[in-house]
């Protein structure tokens, strides 16, 4: 017994899911049970396949909620802390490509007036 | 009395910045005890403008975290018959009142009283006393104890 795939998982609805996730930890505790009274090779199989299902539904759930909280938080200023960027801490504090790129106003004026020539010698 | 005029109304003025002086008096408060209290000030509640983790955790000791197993052996068949209490291994961190609690949801059951201890080896054993009009054999088949 294999256990539950994550691609029919996704499809399901929350209230689904949280309705799996309560059968198989009832079908732990009932394998916990006939382990403590002896287990068989098949039952200690099933139990690993059982957490990993139990794995596999919390995190699709977790999958959903946070997509759906992405969108939710979009465009808006304020987002929480875990759905930011993480990338390091050191980089997070990094000018943005945008402020790296200001000139002033003198400098503008020296681009403008003293561009990069081009010379090419004639062969 | 005449209506004062401008100049007079001003000389007045000057004559009396000169007698008191521009400044303000100075108002200090009466204190009537020699010891000085920190004054109350305002304190608002939090009103975050973000949450900062975006989703809270779903509860960390559910019931069926609570309650790992039933615990098995000739002392607690002993207990099963004659006290009408069963046994089970617990999680360490579930208090008397989470495995009450637990134990209730999921046998639907009523509890009587719930004993524990922590064994030698780490882990916790909760004697669950089920109340008199409760069955335990029954419930022990449903646990799949026996």
């Amino acid at each position: 017994m294999p256990g539950v795939k994550a691609y029919t998982l996704r499809e399901k609805s929350k209230a689904d899911l949280e309705a799996q996730l309560v059968e198989l930890k009832q079908e732990l505790a009932s394998l916990r049970a006939q382990k403590a009274r002896g287990a068989s090779a098949t039952n200690l199989v099933r139990m690993h396949n059982v957490r990993k299902s139990i794995a596999r539904v919390l995190t699709v759930i977790n999958h959903q909620q946070r997509a759906q909280l992405r969108l939710f938080y979009k465009g808006k200023k304020y987002i929480p802390l875990d759905l930011r960027v993480k990338k390091t801490r050191a980089q997070r504090r990094q000018l943005t490509k945008h402020q790296k790129s200001l000139k002033t106003e003198k400098e503008k004026k020296k681009l403008t007036a003293f561009p990069q020539r081009k010379y090419a010698l004639k062969a | 009395m005449a209506p004062k005029s401008k100049t007079t109304e001003k000389a007045v003025a000057a004559k009396k910045a000169v007698v008191k002086g521009i400044h303000g008096k100075k108002v200090t408060k009466i204190r009537t005890s020699t010891t000085f209290h920190r004054p109350k000030t305002l304190r608002l509640p939090r009103s975050p403008k973000y949450q900062r983790k975006s989703i809270p955790h779903a509860p960390r000791l559910d019931q069926y975290k609570v309650i790992i197993g039933p615990h098995s052996n000739e002392s607690t068949m002993k207990k099963l018959e004659e006290s009408n209490t069963i046994v089970f291994t617990v999680d360490i961190k579930a208090n008397k009142r989470h495995i009450k609690d637990a134990f209730k949801s999921l046998y639907n059951v009523d509890v009587a009283k719930v004993t524990t201890l922590i064994t030698p080896t780490g882990s916790k054993k909760a004697y669950i006393r089920l109340t008199s009009e409760n069955d335990v054999l029954d419930v022990a088949n449903r646990v799949g104890f026996i």
